[in-house]
């Protein structure tokens, strides 16, 4: 199973991501640089730039969901793109590695090697359903085709040829049921640092076997998963043990990182082991979807989550961890909060090194994560699974001036349930708290940006292909009719979507994906100019909490259109088939 | 409607023609790609256009359900409701009509037929369809017409042809009272079965109608054998009218149809066996499920234009993601409607540089190979002067001959 097909390449010019962080607090809103910078085969170099916070988009299969090549490419909101390699291992050796080429992974996947950092896991962070147990040196994996089993050497193996910007170590998460003695816990530490140590052996760059620093590269920047689970000290002992250091075989073996986290680029963890009590083994795409709510167990656990919340105006009952940050559940009072486990994982390390979270379920929890512990990273499922129910996001922050916030007004809700029949005949774009494109007389200003997504702002395609010497005639004909036309179009209304999810449209998924990555990424630049507006950093703090105290009070946590889109979908996917309009129009009113 | 014939071939009846309508310029011969519910499935209106698309077609039938004509009038038609600014083709739905409903029974009146809400019994008459293609606003409308299996025999296929003929003349009425022949195009559908008498009749009858319809659709005859009847059809329309044969999406056929004179087709196939995992190329079709594509890194074809094969994207990366992914059925799907695009366009080029018959030996050659060619394209080839077999030594196929990549021991 170690085998690649393709050679070991040599000669590899390893990327190289920085950060770089406007001082602060080592728990507090911040706002940074990640950059990475690329040595192209001729030798001259460009980097790539994000600010932080920002958001990564994990792919399906290797692919951003629902959006084609041309779309990614896009869509100005994407710049990182997380892709788990557990679905390559239906095939052995695993398809990616016949990639030749310089940067194997973008190439294989079609991503911009000038515009995006493309980084490698091998499990999907939001895939928290139950597995057999990892062993000593091998981590299970779920493709379509069952379990699969990936040694260190094999993930070695697997991250060297890929040569992703970034990698993320492995590590040993238990995916059994909840909770865990300390013995398995210890292990899940050691395990996890000494696959992380393996990871960041140096690789022979030539084909000179000896040992120098010219001719051994250090891996390609390493991030890892934050071990410990839900136990504060065994957090807190991970991060220790990744700080303290080594000696002897175990310091020659990263020579010449001093301690394991000398060679850490950034830190990553993960909410949905955290959240769910995994169910029983399936495969399938039921994975990662179905969870019970958990009784009796001694961790903090999620919930609900999007896949079975109640329908709202039930017992009001915590999402995520958003109305309980800093206390822990009433019935599980010995519970470390969320708050406390980050803290724990991060009070011991150094400060200026990128922060990941993936499987962040709303915008409040992302806003509180930034305020009370600084991530630098979120991950962009949620919006995805969002637009896979029909979702078209619409919030802002900061909010304006102009929304109505307070005790006396209601929620606004986070975005809009376009299943609804409300939108049937709704010829406005997907979001009020944006412009579409620019064919409005309204200029756009900080208080009502513009969304530039593909649903709300599309452009007419410049250079259509030419099929024929006659199509000439076609395209210019139509352009030169007389009409001073603007680059962009009306944009897609919500009726045209309505309509495009009732008849089970693919492209539906489509326009919602693109649009809710840009209202997403919206959401995070307004972050960013909050809190870099003020050089003081208890100003900055100070204000950028009151910011979200006003996100708070104007847009509803419960989240409840997702619960009933939800439901929609699950009715129009039920009634599909013959007969499905008549099955339809006995369920909805108004028709 | 603006319709010139700008080059004709010296060979075969193939000819190329600028076709302007509201919406901008078509360039014929065309493929136009089905847009059933107001949208190329998985493709948003700016991505079709990018690939050179002109033309597409909506399903009167569909939309009429949903979103039904309300919405589609405070949309303001079926143009502004999907975003698709160039031109649009609607079919009458009448032949959805017979083909998804629970009965359906055609009297002189109209089409009967239960309701698929409710399964109420609902009149479809030329003067409502009509009136819904006028709502959708199409750049080019069919009439209603009565529309047999071209397997049917007996008196039904005659009554049928001449009713086809009176219910032209209502939708001819009901669009001259409309005010909106300026803006849409009434296409006449030549009826008659397989029955070359039929077809004279029905031909005599809606060509004496020329000056109040725009164009002909060849209707009731898709499929290969009937090749001899499209000739038949193509050779009595008048040249100065578009030409269009519905329902045709195989590339051999949509070439051997250009070959009789026809200028327009229609199909679901390229599309729907994109979302099945089928590339076309000019070398026969590409089942990217199949084993043996699992480690290619080649991409479908590196000549082609489309998005897809431009950036590179490899057969193995599709093996992986086509039937899986939305993202595999789009990039597939763009293909498809490129290749479909590029067959044609081809076609124009040829026609316009006089060496027609020369690209329908190319691509004969290319697409089937040694497998051999379609007997049916063949013999309709030959009624136009080109002889497919000439110098070439490769079997007859009976039947429709179409090429398939079945599995992987293939």
């Amino acid at each position: 199973m170690t085998q690649s097909a393709a050679a070991k390449p040599l000669g590899i010019h390893v990327p190289k991501l920085t950060f770089s962080l406007d001082q602060g607090p080592q728990f507090g809103p911040r706002v940074g640089r990640l950059c990475l910078t690329r040595w192209s085969d001729s030798l001259s170099r460009y980097a790539i730039d994000i600010p932080t916070p920002n958001f990564l988009v994990g792919t399906s299969r290797g692919a951003v969901p629902h959006l084609s090549r041309d779309h990614v490419l896009s869509a100005n909101a994407i710049s990182w793109i997380n892709v788990p390699f557990e679905s390559f291992l239906e095939h052995t050796p695993p398809v990616p590695t016949y990639q030749t080429g310089p940067q194997p992974l973008h190439n294989f996947l079609g991503f911009d090697s000038s515009k995006h950092i493309v980084s490698l896991s091998l499990r999907d962070p939001l895939d928290a359903g139950e597995m057999p147990p990892n062993g000593n040196a091998h981590v299970s994996a779920s493709c379509m085709r069952g379990v699969r089993k990936v040694t260190i050497a094999d993930w070695r193996s697997y991250v060297l040829t890929m040569q992703p910007d970034v990698a993320f170590a492995l590590s040993d998460t238990p995916f059994t049921a909840a909770p865990h003695s300390q013995k398995r816990i210890t292990k899940s530490i050691e395990r996890s640092a000494a696959w992380l140590a393996d990871l960041l052996r140096p690789f022979r760059n030539t084909t000179d076997d000896t040992f120098s620093e010219s001719n051994h590269t250090h891996p390609l920047n390493v991030f890892v998963h934050m071990a410990g689970g839900a136990s504060t000290s065994a957090r807190k002992s991970f991060s220790h043990h990744i700080t303290e250091i080594l000696h002897g075989a175990e310091a020659d073996a990263v020579k010449p990182f001093r301690c394991l986290d000398e060679g850490v680029a950034g830190y990553a963890f993960d909410l949905a082991t955290l959240r769910m009590k995994p169910v029983p083994f399936s495969t399938g795409d039921d994975r990662g979807r179905s969870i019970e709510i958990a009784e009796n167990s001694t961790i903090l656990q999620e919930l609900e989550s999007l896949a079975e919340i109640p329908t709202p105006n039930t017992t009001h009952t915590p999402t995520s961890f958003s109305s309980s940050m800093n206390e822990p559940l009433p019935s599980i009072s010995l519970a470390p909060t969320l708050d406390e486990l980050l803290r724990a994982s991060l009070n011991p390390l150094p400060i200026a090194k990128p922060r990941l979270i993936t499987d962040v379920r709303s915008p409040h929890e992302i806003l509180r994560l930034i305020r009370d512990i600084g991530i630098d990273v979120f991950d962009a499922g949620w919006v995805v699974k969002a637009a896979d129910i029909g979702v078209a996001l619409d919030f802002i922050f900061p909010v304006p001036s102009t929304h109505d916030v307070g005790p006396d007004h209601c929620n606004r809700d986070i975005g809009h349930n376009l299943y609804d029949s409300k939108y049937a005949s709704d010829f406005t774009g997907l979001t009020d708290a944006f412009l579409a494109g620019p064919g409005h007389d309204k200029t756009p200003s900080s208080v009502s940006p513009i969304c530039s997504c593909i649903a709300c702002s599309p452009v007419i395609p410049s250079y259509p292909i030419r099929h024929s010497k006659a199509d000439v005639k076609s395209h210019q004909a139509h352009s030169d009719d007389g009409v001073g036309r603007e680059p962009f179009l009306p944009a897609f209304t919500r009726a045209y979507l309505h309509h495009l999810l009732h008849t089970h449209e693919m492209s539906a998924h489509t326009f919602l994906v693109a649009h809710n990555l840009a209202v997403l990424d919206a959401l995070l630049t307004g972050v960013r100019t909050i809190i870099s507006a003020h050089v003081d950093h208890n100003e900055a703090t100070a204000v950028f909490a009151q910011e979200v105290t006003r996100f708070e009070e104007a847009y509803d946590e419960a989240m409840s259109v997702l619960h009933s889109a939800r439901d929609n979908w699950e009715d129009v996917k039920r009634a599909r088939g013959k007969g499905r309009l008549a099955r339809e129009s006995g369920k909805t009113e108004g028709k | 409607m603006q319709f010139e014939v700008i080059a004709k071939c010296r060979t075969t009846r193939a000819r190329v023609c600028r076709m302007e309508l509201a919406h901008g310029i078509t360039m014929l011969p065309t493929f136009m790609p089905v847009a059933t519910q107001a949208a190329i499935k998985g493709l948003t209106p700016q991505q079709v256009e990018s690939l050179g698309i002109t033309l597409i077609l909506n399903n009167t039938y569909h939309l009429n359900l949903r979103p039904g004509i309300k919405v589609l009038d405070e949309a303001g038609g079926a143009h502004k409701f999907q975003g698709w600014n160039r031109n649009i083709l609607t079919d009458s739905g009448g032949f959805q009509l017979v083909s998804l409903s629970k009965f359906a029974n055609i009297t002189e009146e109209g089409a009967l037929f239960a309701s698929p809400f409710n399964g109420q019994p609902t009149m479809l008459t030329p003067e409502e369809s009509l009136s819904i293609q006028h709502s959708i606003g199409a750049d080019i409308i069919m009439q209603l017409d009565d529309v047999v299996s071209s397997l049917t025999v007996g008196p039904r296929v005659s009554e049928a042809m001449h009713r086809s003929v009176r219910w032209l003349d209502r939708c001819i009425e009901q669009h001259e009272k409309s005010g909106r022949k300026d803006r849409q195009n009434l296409f006449a559908i030549v009826q008659g079965g397989l029955d070359p008498t039929l077809r004279d009749q029905c031909l005599d009858a809606m060509i004496a109608r020329k000056d109040r319809v725009a164009g002909y659709a060849i209707g009731g005859l898709s499929g290969g054998e009937e090749k001899g009847n499209i000739k038949q059809c193509a050779d009595r329309l008048p040249s100065d009218r578009p030409r269009y044969s519905m329902g045709v999406g195989f590339a051999e056929d949509l070439l051997v149809c250009v070959a009789l004179g026809v200028d327009m087709a229609d199909c679901v196939f390229p599309t729907r066996t994109a979302r099945f995992g089928v590339a076309l190329t000019f070398k026969g079709p590409l089942n990217l499920k199949l084993g043996k594509h699992t480690t290619s890194m080649e991409p479908i074809d590196k000549d082609c234009p489309c998005p897809t094969c431009a950036s590179g994207m490899s057969r193995a990366m599709l093996h992986h993601v086509v039937t899986i992914e939305t993202a595999g059925a789009h990039a597939v799907t763009i293909h498809n409607l490129v290749f479909q695009a590029q067959v044609m366009g081809g076609a124009r080029d040829a026609i316009l540089e006089g060496r027609f018959p020369e690209y329908l030996r190319a691509f004969f050659r290319d697409y089937f190979g040694d497998a051999g060619y379609p007997e049916w394209c063949v013999n309709a080839l030959r009624s136009v002067d080109v002889d497919l077999m000439e110098g070439v030594n490769v079997p007859l196929i009976r039947g429709s001959g179409a090429k398939w990549e079945y599995s992987d021991a293939a």
